[in-house]
């Protein structure tokens, strides 16, 4: 969930209690059945919650309460027993095949778990560290199932599926969000707003031209010291790539606000009140921040079976490692994004999907990757912006495609089912890809 | 003279001596009064020298001379019959008939397992319609008009752009995967990816017809059309022939097209020993200069009459039709006839297709056309002849 709102976020905060309460009322039928444990946690944790602390039995309903929001409310979370189960079947039987398959569906539901505690912390710190928890926590999934894979050394799984993650952001969720959105829309070319798709394009291309250098430096054999040189190339272009990020954040979220007004927000804000911006937050502050905690537990747990099991499920089913990296695992990544994308694309709102797209594959390659590497970088891995050749030219046309997609601000569904389609030749490209670098290794 | 007057019970005479006018008209018609059709015996010359005197590269030089008119007139025919068949599926037959004769000539040279020619003249031919065709449509409009800036509707350039880059997408996996040497089996994985791209790429087509054909006609009206109802346009024009002389012409026009090529197929690799040039200049820059000929005249007196939109779509829906169309047809007809065509189509010539889009993209993107745009095009395209001119195809070395 990496979508900014500043706006929605402001009006939010600037509300006053007795008008929170009068929304609360105002809220249609499909929320009304939520409206009830809200008040009441609403004068509970408004008004000076702290009063109940005192109360055991309050604790263990605000608990169970807390717990019904946000485990057990959202039909996503019927995938929530493939966790255990994962590690049951890795402990009793160790066929690596259905222990990836199990944790790959445990770890979805918990992905979009988390994305919720971070838009509910969200409505409580206000826009600008609101948006900032949005960028780091948004592909919170990939990039703790990265930081393990680089504990174990699978330097190739790491680069591969943040690759697979920008990828599936940039083609499959994009593309099924202008498809679905210009299907329910047909009559209509649904726009969005130019500026913002631009300036993401632009970060996307600064992001390949990060990875194209080392790449092309080590495909030449033209550095100065072999195998060395990229590294240091690589871990001086992630700084400035985080650098990058960072100011990017800062432009975004102080300096700009008013270039991210979506085109039709307007109209938007006044008519619609079954408008999930308007949303108020459903758990409390602590609670958010604690459930954050338990979230990244479970998923960081998970996530350590799921990489255990990647050359085993790969053998298993006779898949390349490659493809399970760069197409399964972001499919599953990304799953509540994708939701989301299409959801907000089927409502007319094709600026925010496009902020959970773009926004999402300009966060992991300005973010995730260079983040990944000084991380490789203090862990003493030697995790570098080299992704070999062929996943760096795929990288570099698809950014190419979509780029140029966007850059004329409207959707219809051809476009959609267009870059739908370059996934699928991109997918199969990758079920036929071997990674060289097993036998570059051998020969140096 | 579309319909025949209504006459009354005729002796039998009079009706063959009717009929036998009739044709005698259509063949004054489709071949006696358009100019170009004064090139239409060198066909028959060309048959004549293989079998007299068996000089390759003259017959070679004769067949691309003969094979010119014919699809000129291919392409009156195609027209003709279009009136009569209503705008949907008149687009689909312009859709389909655009190329034939480029694809006539790339299944007879797959039949002959040259491969590599059909690469290289399907990729030649893209290349002269986005940079020789665009480029002189546009300098020569340009320099007709250059008192002000021509324009042309962007959206449509703009899809057909992302089609093109669609279709560089699919040629390119292939080629950087052979090139990595990263593939799971050398060699057999390339074709078995391209086959999936290939039919993922008839889908995407397809469905840009769908598209284009259907749902959004408003966005494909050309800028200027208010104007078109005072201007004598050649839009307006009534059929010249009647409904089934159009399909009758079609087939006879298709067969003669299919007997040259034939011809024309067999000397390509004499003609190169005999001109001293290499089989990928011939296959790149001339065989497509010679298929694209009509349609290169047609793009031209277009843009000097003003209306730019069709020159596009005759020069970029041409590319786009034989990337996303044609290219992957071939491949789908070499996995029937069992022979290995795929997407690869080495990394010198994707790399130029590739940056051709680019450009090509780049500058179409604004919506406004002059005679420097034109110009620099047109160089672009010298410069291509030129690498292609000194370029020899490493495919042997590979095996």
């Amino acid at each position: 969930m990496s979508y900014m709102l500043p706006v929605e976020m402001e009006s939010i905060d600037n509300e006053s209690i007795h008008e929170f309460k009068d929304e609360i009322l105002s809220i249609p039928e499909m929320k009304a059945q939520k409206s009830q444990p809200i008040q009441e946690l609403g004068e509970g944790s408004f008004s000076g919650g702290l009063q109940a602390k005192g109360d055991d039995k309050m604790w263990r309903n605000v608990v169970c309460r807390s717990i019904k929001t946000v485990v057990l409310s959202n039909k996503l979370n019927m995938l929530m027993p493939f966790g255990p189960l994962a590690i049951f079947v890795h402990i009793f039987t160790g066929h690596n095949g259905w222990v990836f398959f199990l944790t790959l569906l445990g770890i979805t539901p918990l992905a979009e778990r988390l994305g919720y505690a971070t838009e509910q912390l969200a409505f409580y710190t206000g826009p600008t560290v609101g948006g900032l928890l949005n960028a780091t926590f948004g592909n919170a999934t990939e990039l703790i199932i990265s930081i393990y894979a680089l504990k174990h050394g699978m330097l190739r799984v790491v680069q591969q599926s943040l690759l697979g993650s920008i990828l599936s952001n940039m083609l499959l969720v994009l593309g099924c969000a202008f498809f679905c959105g210009g299907l329910v829309f047909q009559d209509k070319e649904q726009v969005f707003n130019k500026a913002t798709a631009v300036v993401n394009s632009g970060l996307l291309l600064m992001a390949v031209m990060g990875l194209l250098f080392p790449a092309v430096l080590h495909y030449t054999h033209t550095e100065v010291h072999f195998g060395k040189s990229e590294l240091a190339l690589s871990r001086f272009s992630s700084c400035i790539m985080l650098l990058a990020y960072a100011i990017y954040l800062f432009f975004q979220l102080k300096s700009q606000k008013n270039l991210y007004v979506p085109l039709n927000e307007e109209g938007s804000q006044n008519e619609e009140n079954s408008d999930d911006d308007d949303e108020t937050p459903e758990i409390s502050k602590w609670e958010s921040i604690i459930w954050l905690i338990i979230m990244t537990s479970w998923i960081s747990f998970l996530s350590e079976y799921l990489v255990n099991a990647i050359k085993g499920a790969s053998v298993a089913w006779k898949i390349p490692i490659s493809f399970i990296s760069v197409i399964l695992l972001p499919i599953v990544g990304n799953a509540a994004e994708h939701a989301s994308a299409i959801m907000f694309a089927m409502k007319d709102k094709l600026d925010i999907s496009l902020g959970v797209a773009i926004g999402s594959s300009t966060q992991i390659s300005m973010f995730g990757i260079p983040f990944c590497v000084v991380i490789g970088w203090i862990m003493g891995r030697p995790m570098d912006l080299n992704f070999q050749l062929f996943e760096t030219a795929t990288l570099f046309i698809t950014v190419l495609v979509v780029a140029f997609l966007l850059q004329d601000g409207t959707s219809n569904y051809f476009k959609g089912l267009m870059l739908i389609l370059c996934y699928l030749i991109v997918a199969a490209s990758f079920f036929v890809h071997v990674d060289p670098s097993a036998a570059d290794e051998a020969g140096t | 003279m579309v319909h025949l007057p209504s006459r009354p019970v005729m002796p039998n005479s009079w009706i063959a001596r009717h009929i036998g006018m009739r044709a005698v008209r259509s063949i004054y018609i489709v071949l006696l009064k358009a100019k170009i059709n004064m090139l239409l015996p060198f066909g028959p010359l060309a048959i004549l020298l293989h079998y007299v005197t068996g000089k390759h590269g003259w017959v070679f030089f004769f067949s691309l001379l003969g094979i010119i008119p014919l699809a000129e007139r291919l392409g009156y025919a195609t027209e003709q019959l279009a009136f009569y068949t209503g705008p949907t599926v008149g687009g689909l037959l312009n859709a389909t008939f655009g190329n034939a004769t480029e694809m006539i000539i790339s299944i007879y040279a797959l039949k002959n397992g040259m491969i590599r020619v059909v690469q290289q003249s399907l990729l030649g031919s893209i290349l002269s319609n986005m940079l020789l065709v665009l480029g002189c449509a546009f300098f020569s409009g340009g320099i007709v008009h250059y008192n002000k800036v021509q324009v042309f509707n962007k959206s449509a350039a703009v899809v057909n752009s992302g089609l093109l880059l669609m279709a560089v997408m699919g040629i390119m996996f292939p080629a950087v995967l052979h090139f990595t040497r990263t593939e799971v089996h050398f060699g057999k994985s390339e074709l078995a990816l391209s086959r999936f791209s290939s039919c993922i790429m008839l889908v995407a087509y397809a469905s840009y017809l769908f598209f284009q054909l259907r749902s959004h006609r408003s966005l494909y009206n050309p800028i200027n059309e208010e104007g078109d109802n005072d201007q004598d346009c050649d839009e307006d024009e009534i059929p010249e022939i009647t409904h089934w002389e159009a399909i009758g012409w079609l087939s006879v026009l298709t067969v003669w097209v299919s007997i040259l090529s034939g011809y024309l197929v067999d000397a390509i690799q004499g003609a190169s020993d005999s001109f001293n040039i290499p089989v990928a200049f011939i296959s790149v820059i001339l065989l497509p200069i010679v298929g694209n000929a009509a349609e290169h005249a047609s793009a031209i007196m277009f843009a000097m009459k003003d209306k730019l939109d069709i020159t596009l779509g005759v020069a970029i829906g041409s590319s786009t039709q034989i990337s996303m169309f044609v290219i992957p047809f071939c491949v789908v007809v070499g996995w029937i006839m069992g022979e290995p065509m795929d997407l690869n189509f080495q990394l010198f010539e994707t790399a130029t297709l590739f940056i051709t889009v680019l450009v090509v993209a780049f500058m179409l993107q604004e919506g406004t056309s002059n005679y420097f745009k034109g110009l620099m095009l047109i160089l672009c395209y010298l410069i291509v002849a030129a690498s292609f001119f000194v370029h020899v195809d490493p495919s042997n070395d590979a095996n």
